[in-house]
């Protein structure tokens, strides 16, 4: 950046070329840098584990095996802690998009007692930092005899504050013509929700499934906290307990493991990349 | 917040509208009637039960006793509580600008990089480690970081370090490995809400500046940091809340070690609850947390008035 400077009112329009190139290929090799951790991560799980932590490390691998990711289905049931992700995840994003509309309908679209209350406690609880919250849920998950569950995982996530904050300013602007129009013709306000209210809120329903998605998939803390038997487990748990069940030795494995949810990730973002992150600029932005 | 209908609707419109109300809310609380349970059990009820319990001695095996302020008292005094809260400290202050400064550059070079295909790779490469789980990446950090597993210190030896620390074993450097990792992880989160806000700025502003004889430094001092600083508040908030709250690095990659080093007062937390049975004292670290969290914000917040500027319509 030049100067400040005040006594030259005429200044070049277009940018030095050969400074911004620099500029651009300093960024170019940053990129390669934030991705080198997992350019490293895939390779060393390609190679036999003689050759995989070799110093210096070898980028291209000389020989390839999938011998390494063998191992992993020996040590964990990983395809099963994949599913669960999935399977958990998902439950999360669609129960959670569901109560999410439920909630911001009322609270957008319709007068009753008690509404600014309702909605100022919940912006309310948007303050609030998770970990409050975390051992009476814990206690309370395990009076209902759900430790260890995928029901005990997606339960206390069904309630997204964000969610419904997000859809009733969404639904705040539908114009109130089209629901009265409804109401005439003697549509109840659950119909009118989903086909008057809801229709034009792909953009935000979609932006929030992301990021929840992102939010949950990615979650550590809960299932390594709820969840005990190994087939239960979510990705990012049974990953690490790869670590506990190898220790010592050479990680291949565990850098298989990491590979084999990197890669899938890397292929469906590079495809979605777009939509991923106008996404989730979409909920910061509306926060 | 009372709703109008438009002035055209006969007054048969009008007449209807006391019935609506009285209606609409049954309707209403048919509809919150999920959502609201949901919010009272996990949300409310456990807020109020923390701070409850927080008054407590209970180690889920005898009744729990009440013990008044004697956690937040024990707490006061207990030395890896104060070394935690310290470390969270530093940790978040210093993500927190790292976070601002990179997503800034990494924001205006992107704007205005030579080609879409850069900008592709770029937005992918910064943004991608977000997706990954804190788990995994923790997991490579760990061996890259590791003299003999990984290649961070053969790389180093060879640009002519030749005895760098052994990074998470040291204490003096295993915080900011820490620091170094969480930046890595999600500078693209913060980097695409700048990117968005800068987008955002209307072109018109610079073509005046311009006009007035402004150049490129000017142009970002006075066009630039004004019209982002909303932006900025809002990542900065986001950055420090989500900042305070780190476990996952921190308990795979070090376990809070070496010698407390990089304990986080939420590892406090889930070593008070889950490790030592402590629930009332966890309860009360979790307490403090919060409330420190919340000065913190209202404090950001209520400075914001002297440096953000919001867009006048």
């Amino acid at each position: 950046m030049s100067a400040p400077d005040t006594a030259r009112p005429r200044r070049r329009r277009r940018r030095a070329p050969v400074g911004w190139w620099i500029a651009n290929a300093v960024l170019v090799l940053g990129g390669f840098v934030m991705l080198a951790p997992f350019l490293w991560a895939v390779s060393a799980a390609l190679q036999p584990s003689g050759e995989a932590f070799a110093l210096p490390p070898n980028w291209i691998p000389r020989h390839l095996t999938l011998d390494n990711a063998k191992q992993v289905f020996d040590f964990i049931p990983f395809g099963v802690q994949a599913l669960n992700s999935i399977v958990v995840t998902t439950l999360i994003v669609v129960g959670s998009l569901a109560i999410s509309c439920l909630a911001a309908y009322p609270l957008a679209r319709l007068e009753f007692r008690g509404r600014d209350a309702i909605f100022g406690v919940l912006l309310a609880s948007l303050m609030v930092p998770t970990q409050v919250t975390v051992i009476p849920v814990y206690l309370m998950l395990r009076y209902l005899h759900l430790i260890d569950s995928r029901a005990g995982l997606v339960l206390p996530a069904l309630i997204q504050v964000l969610g419904i904050f997000l859809l009733r300013q969404h639904f705040r602007s539908v114009p109130r013509e089209l629901s009265e129009a409804a109401l005439i013709d003697g549509a109840g306000h659950l119909r009118i929700l989903f086909r008057v209210v809801m229709p034009s809120a792909g953009p935000t329903l979609s932006a929030l499934a992301i990021f929840t998605a992102q939010q949950y998939w990615n979650d550590f803390f809960w299932p390594n906290v709820l969840l005990t038997s190994p087939d239960k487990l979510t990705l990012p748990v049974g990953v690490y307990s790869l670590q506990n069940l190898y220790g010592t030795g050479s990680p291949t494995a565990i850098f298989a493991a990491v590979s084999m949810i990197v890669v899938p990730l890397l292929i469906l973002f590079a495809l979605t990349q777009r939509k991923l992150t106008e996404g989730m600029a979409l909920v910061g932005a509306n926060r | 917040m009372t709703t109008t209908l438009p002035a055209a609707r006969p007054a048969a419109g009008t007449a209807r509208r006391p019935v609506l109300r009285r209606r609409d809310t049954a309707t209403a609380y048919g509809f919150l009637s999920l959502p609201l349970v949901l919010f009272l059990v996990f949300l409310a009820l456990p807020l109020l039960v923390t701070l409850t319990l927080s008054l407590f001695s209970w180690d889920t095996f005898s009744p729990p006793r009440f013990i008044g302020l004697a956690n937040y008292r024990e707490m006061l005094h207990d030395a890896d509580v104060g070394q935690a809260f310290l470390n969270t400290l530093l940790f978040t202050i210093v993500t927190a600008v790292l976070h601002l400064i990179l997503a800034v550059i990494l924001a205006l070079a992107i704007n205005r990089a030579v080609s879409r295909v850069l900008r592709y790779f770029l937005r992918t490469a910064y943004f991608f480690p977000l997706l990954v789980s804190a788990g995994a990446a923790s997991l490579i950090w760990l061996y890259m970081a590791d003299p003999s597993f990984g290649f961070l210190n053969y790389y180093l030896g060879k640009l002519g370090w030749h005895h760098p620390p052994n990074w998470l074993l040291d204490q003096h450097t295993a915080l900011p490995v820490l620091i170094a990792f969480d930046v890595w992880r999600t500078l693209g989160f913060t980097m695409v809400i700048v990117l968005a806000g800068l987008q955002a700025i209307p072109k018109s502003l610079y073509e005046a500046a311009r006009v007035d004889g402004a150049n490129g430094w000017h142009q970002f001092r006075h066009v630039t940091i004004p019209m982002l600083s909303p932006t900025l508040l809002f990542a900065s908030i986001t950055s420090f809340v989500g900042a305070f709250q780190i476990f996952d690095p921190m308990y795979i990659m070090t376990q809070g070690g070496p010698g407390n080093s990089t304990l986080s007062v939420v590892m406090e937390i889930y070593n008070a609850a889950f490790r030592d049975f402590r629930i009332g004292y966890g309860s009360a670290i979790a307490v403090a947390v919060a409330v420190v969290i919340m000065i913190v914000s209202f404090v950001q917040l209520f400075l914001s008035r002297y440096w953000v500027t919001y867009e006048r319509s």
